[in-house]
């Protein structure tokens, strides 16, 4: 059992508080993605569960042992750097053996580790050079096979693949997901490039100013995002925004956006009715409306304004009540800039942020 | 990584569930106790480097007071046996006003600073386009004339004073300060011209094209842009050769008689003087070192840290 | 790259620029550099192994167009043969010890006028012209009443030509003309009676009082020898120099080694303190040898620190010297701590410089991989400063070679010495610029093959094998 639990957790570096009162529970065998932009303190919050800085107060413990001061090398923990980190001086053999090496693993058992973990990331052939003459992607084999011969229950990766170019980015993502797939460890992965986060992740804690925003299954954090923050910052393009103003009768309750006029479901009616003040913020995805050429009776004429073609789909972007919108179409749908199309924005895909909080009314 | 203070609200996480049992409540006294514990084990390192840098630091500070201390007092404290400790010490010019009145002090003090100014100036002269070029230009030889230059360094002064005693005798410009100078300045040449090309290598270039773009000619975007930039350090590397020629001593003492300069001074005296001279000679050769330091703090690694080619 | 017609004198330009105006930047530190480091090491080299005084030739006759007979070594005895004055023309020996002779206009004892040479030893000068040249004076007395009172003139100014006349004490003379003679003698060595003599001036001999005998007291043609390197090494104050040189290296090289790594351990912990640490050890740094020897001269010196402390700890009664003959072991303790003072900074700046050049990821990967502090000091810190810790060592141990003034400073230069204090004594008391320079060259041969050896001994390994 290794499940990693935080709690209270606070550390400021002077006067910024780089994580914030964090509560967090990871599950054994679980595999969690820290996303969020730079600065919202996800590493710092890695370091502080490898033991590489110290929080300030709070408690972190791993497998049910209280480990908030615990020396790095005493945690049973394994990790992956950004920089790799590799020993430039020792060869490959050496680098991958130094933890078994200072763990006094014997000599056999060890060797035995090196080298199934070497033929796990295909560098059997390497372990004898030094690092310096390898290629980028050879050091972070090099890197994941020296975290991953520690057999350590906790795995912890900050953001590996990001001084990978894009092309063996994309192949050493997938590689990596098969290889933790069949490790038994409980694996807290530090990145800020959402497709990793959601392609890898068992579940995504999207983090922001030194809080966790969201943490939740990938699609969860993609279809319902907890706040106007994780709606933005997850999904190409970003989820649109627009501002609406309440409009309560005495049965329903609408939104008017310009002159368009949206009825939220049901469900979240009392929800909306109950908001202090008439403004609500409305948020919908872009691959959620649909793009027609006739109207219809739930469609709202707008004008484009651009086209941008990106292969597998159209972008639109269209006007409406002030507000700019980012409008996915199927390439089939031959549009052009200044033309007037007709989309649907279906209420069920519709979230409904509370301005004042910027939260995501969900019905309870 | 730049940090943003983090809103009040922190609704929205998704918080863990209940503390497992086996772990006491986050704040019970237990815990807090045992974080205390653990702390202050991990702070140990911390400590002990604080300590050790304290004692070390106390290595090299003792012996200056000492003798400073001695540079200011009676003679009579000077002689005294056993001597009190700081900071019972009693505070005198008397050993100081011994010394400056002593025959040759004002005169080797006035050799020195002249000595020492002319290696400053000369030393500074050459260094500058030399380093200038090595900063700036890929020309062939570079790598060699900078590891000649790195070679150099280290060559014993001892190697050049005699033959060069022996040269300055044949042309008739022995026991001369200027001669003298001359040679102190190839002492600190190396050093100097290393430091200087660092100290232009850590102006990029786009900062002299971008003034040549907006209608700097070659020397107005030199004179504008770089200068300005380099000033400090160009600064520092003339302070250290100052101070390389202000505490040089062999090659002072085979190059001048008449003409010393104060480390000659004080070296040729040491046999035949007090105590209370060679502590106030000693006083007046560690101060420029010390002033020295002060200033080239930020360049100390650009001077003696470069150890690739 | 701009297209070669529209280009061409910019790129002409251009490569005047790149090509040339580095040279000329970098040629005023060249010349300088090859004038006060090439020049002086390849002159040291020449005083070290070659003696311009080695031989001098004889000549077939008593002048220098005469042809050479032999070549006799500097020092050996000869057996004069003959002697003979030779006029000096022109100054074309400005060193040689010539002998004047006038050539007077005076009347004889009998009365009529006589014109001929008289030596300078014969004739006081009355008068001088504006020049300086002499006009006219008078013949000396004798002293000696058994010789001849009369003083004789020759026809030529040298004793073997004829005597045409004599003149009388004190007489009036005029003087026409100065001719500077030098004795130039044919000799042979003494102890090979075969050989043939040849002729030399006087000034390179050593006539003894018999006038018989003599030896050659310096020669004009120089010779290699390593007469100079065999009396350095003859020397008394040698071995001690060159054991107490070792000594002071093997005591002080390591010591410092760790010191330095323990400084810049403490300045790479990052504390709060780091830079004002990194001040403080690095403020000897700039300080001279005869400096930090003061400073424990004032610590090991009778009434110094260090007695005052032992004696308010009651550990001694009355002061005890440290800084005698008789207590050599105490000497080199302290030489081995001034100079532990002095120059352990340089290293530490070095070894710093190389702790910052390892990024703190790969510390931060040994510690989470359960390396203990002293495990990644020794695993990954201290592999990692390989270069940094040969270049120290190579910097270091050229440095101690040159070990001086602190050893005056704290020994006096005589009970404990070393290299560099050899070569000053040779030079500047016993005034014998070639045996200073044997062992300035010794010095610089002990460098070297230092050098040579830490870069071979402390060499980094290859950091890639090729595939």
């Amino acid at each position: 059992m290794a499940e990693i639990r935080i709690e209270h957790v606070t550390k400021t570096f002077g006067d910024n508080v780089a994580i914030d009162d964090i509560n967090l529970t990871i599950e054994d065998r679980e595999f969690l993605v820290l996303l969020g932009p730079s600065g919202c303190g996800k590493t710092t919050l890695l370091r502080a569960i490898a033991g590489l800085g110290m929080a300030d107060s709070g408690r972190i413990s791993i497998g049910g042992q209280d480990v908030t001061y615990l020396p790095p090398g005493q945690r049973q923990i394994s990790m992956v750097f950004q920089s790799y980190a590799i020993f430039p001086h020792m060869t490959v053999h050496q680098n991958i053996g130094f933890g078994l090496l200072m763990n006094k693993v014997d000599k056999a058992e060890s060797d035995r580790r090196v080298r199934s973990a070497a033929e796990l990331l295909h560098i059997e052939n390497l372990l004898d050079r030094r690092p310096s003459a390898m290629s980028g992607g050879q050091r972070q084999r090099v890197a994941v096979a020296r975290a991953l011969a520690m057999e350590a229950k906790v795995l912890l990766m900050d953001e590996p693949l990001s001084n990978l170019d894009a092309l063996l980015r994309l192949e050493m993502r997938a590689e990596l997901k098969r290889l933790l797939a069949d490790v038994e460890a409980t694996t807290v992965y530090v990145t800020h490039d959402q497709i990793e986060a959601l392609s890898m992740g068992d579940r995504v804690a999207v983090m922001l100013d030194g809080k966790i925003q969201q943490c939740d299954a990938p699609n969860t954090v993609y279809e319902s995002p907890s706040n106007q923050f994780v709606g933005s910052f997850i999904g190409n393009p970003p989820m649109n925004f627009m501002e609406g103003t309440i409009q309560r009768d005495r049965d329903t309750v609408t939104v008017a956006v310009g002159e368009h006029e949206f009825s939220p479901p049901e469900a979240l009616q009392p929800l909306i009715r109950d908001l202090s003040s008439d403004r609500i913020t409305l948020g919908i995805r872009a691959e959620n409306m649909e793009t027609l050429a006739a109207p219809s009776s739930d469609t709202v004429p707008v004008t484009i304004e651009v086209v941008e073609p990106l292969g597998a789909q159209n972008l639109l972007t269209a006007r409406i009540g002030g507000h700019r919108l980012k409008v996915s179409t199927h390439p089939s749908l031959d549009v052009a800039a200044k033309q007037q199309v007709y989309i649907r924005l279906p209420a069920d895909q519709i979230r409904w942020i509370d301005p004042a909080t910027e939260s995501v009314l969900y019905k309870r | 990584m730049s940090l943003n203070t983090a809103p009040d609200d922190s609704a929205g996480t998704g918080a863990g569930a209940g503390l497992p049992t086996v772990l006491p409540p986050l704040d019970s006294p237990e815990v807090e106790k045992m974080h205390r514990r653990m702390r202050r084990r991990r702070g140990r390192g911390r400590l002990t480097a604080y300590i050790t840098g304290a004692i070390l630091t106390l290595w090299i500070a003792v012996p200056i007071f000492f003798v400073f201390s001695m540079a200011f007092t009676t003679q009579e404290t000077v002689r005294s046996y056993p001597k009190n400790f700081l900071p019972f010490i009693p505070f005198s010019t008397d050993t100081m006003r011994f010394f400056l009145e002593s025959e040759g002090v004002l005169q080797s003090l006035w050799n020195s600073m002249i000595v020492a100014g002319i290696t400053l100036f000369l030393s500074t002269l050459i260094s500058i386009p030399a380093g200038y070029a090595i900063a700036r230009y890929l020309f062939r030889g570079r790598d060699l004339f900078r590891l000649a230059v790195l070679a150099v360094r280290a060559f014993p002064i001892v190697v050049l004073s005699i033959p060069l005693a022996v040269l300055y005798l044949r042309i008739g410009v022995f026991d001369s300060l200027y001669s003298l100078a001359l040679m102190h300045t190839a002492l600190a040449l190396p050093t100097s011209i290393l430091v200087v090309s660092s100290v232009f290598a850590s102006v990029p270039y786009e900062l002299e094209e971008a003034g040549k773009v907006f209608g700097a000619s070659p020397f107005q975007s030199f004179r504008y842009i770089v200068v300005p930039l380099v000033l400090p350090g160009i600064a520092a590397s003339g302070l250290f050769s100052f101070v390389l020629s202000w505490n040089e001593v062999f090659a002072a003492a085979i190059l001048t008689i008449n003409n010393r300069t104060l480390p000659a001074l004080v070296l040729s005296s040491l046999a035949n003087s007090p105590d209370a001279f060679q502590f106030a000679g000693g006083f007046f050769l560690m101060v420029p070192s010390i002033v020295f330091m002060f200033f080239i703090r930020r360049y100390l690694f650009n001077m003696w840290g470069q150890v690739t080619k | 790259m701009t297209t070669p017609d529209t280009a061409t004198s910019a790129s002409k330009a251009r490569t005047w620029r790149y090509r040339v105006v580095p040279y000329l930047l970098i040629a005023p530190a060249i010349v300088y550099l090859a004038m006060f480091f090439a020049y002086p090491m390849y002159e040291g080299l020449v005083l070290a192994v070659y003696d311009e005084d080695a031989l001098l030739p004889t000549r077939d006759e008593p002048n220098l167009d005469g042809s050479e007979v032999s070549k006799i070594p500097q020092g050996t005895a000869l057996a004069i043969v003959d002697r003979s004055s030779q006029e000096v023309v022109g100054d074309e020996n400005p060193d040689a010890l010539t002998d004047p002779w006038y050539q007077v206009t005076a009347d004889d004892p009998t009365g009529s006028p006589i014109t001929g040479w008289v030596s300078e030893a014969r004739i006081r000068v009355r008068d001088e012209d504006a020049a300086g040249a002499p006009v006219s004076g008078t013949v000396r007395p004798r002293l000696a009443a058994t010789s001849d009172p009369l003083t004789d003139v020759y026809e030529a100014p040298n004793d073997r030509s004829e005597v045409i006349g004599k003149l009388e004490q004190r007489a009036p003379v005029e003087i026409t003309d100065v001719a500077l003679l030098e004795v130039w003698f044919q000799v042979r060595p003494a102890d090979d009676p075969s050989a043939a003599a040849g002729w030399a001036p006087s000034r390179f001999l050593q006539v003894f009082e018999d006038g018989e005998n003599g030896r050659v007291h310096r020669g004009t043609d120089g010779e290699f020898t390593t007469a100079f390197i065999r009396r350095m090494i003859d020397d008394r104050f040698f071995g001690p120099a060159v054991r107490t040189t070792l000594l002071l290296m093997v005591l002080i090289i390591p010591a410092q080694l760790v010191l330095a790594m323990v400084m810049a351990l403490v300045i790479h912990a990052r504390t709060r303190l780091s830079t004002g640490f990194l001040y403080a050890f690095s403020l000897p740094i700039g300080m001279s040898d005869l400096a930090a020897g003061i400073l424990f001269f004032s610590i090991f010196t009778g009434n110094g620190l260090l007695n005052s402390i032992l004696d308010a700890l009651g550990i001694i009664d009355g002061p005890y010297a440290f800084l005698t003959a008789d207590t050599v072991r105490w000497i080199i303790f302290a030489i081995v701590l001034a100079e532990l003072w002095r120059a352990t900074s340089i290293v530490m700046v070095i070894l710093v410089a190389g702790l910052q050049a390892i990024p703190d990821e790969t510390l931060e990967a040994a510690e989470l991989f359960g390396a203990s502090y002293f495990q990644r000091v020794r695993h990954i810190m201290l592999p990692l400063l390989r270069p940094s810790i040969q270049v120290a060592l190579i910097l270091r141990t050229i440095l101690a070679f040159q070990v001086f003034a602190v050893v005056i400073a704290l020994g006096g230069g005589d009970v404990v010495t070393v290299l560099a204090n050899e070569s000053y004594r040779q030079y500047f008391g016993l005034r014998n610029n070639n045996v200073a320079s044997a062992y300035a060259v010794f010095i610089l041969l002990l460098s070297m093959a230092s050098a040579f050896f830490y870069l071979r001994a402390v060499r980094s390994e290859p950091e890639a094998r090729p595939t």
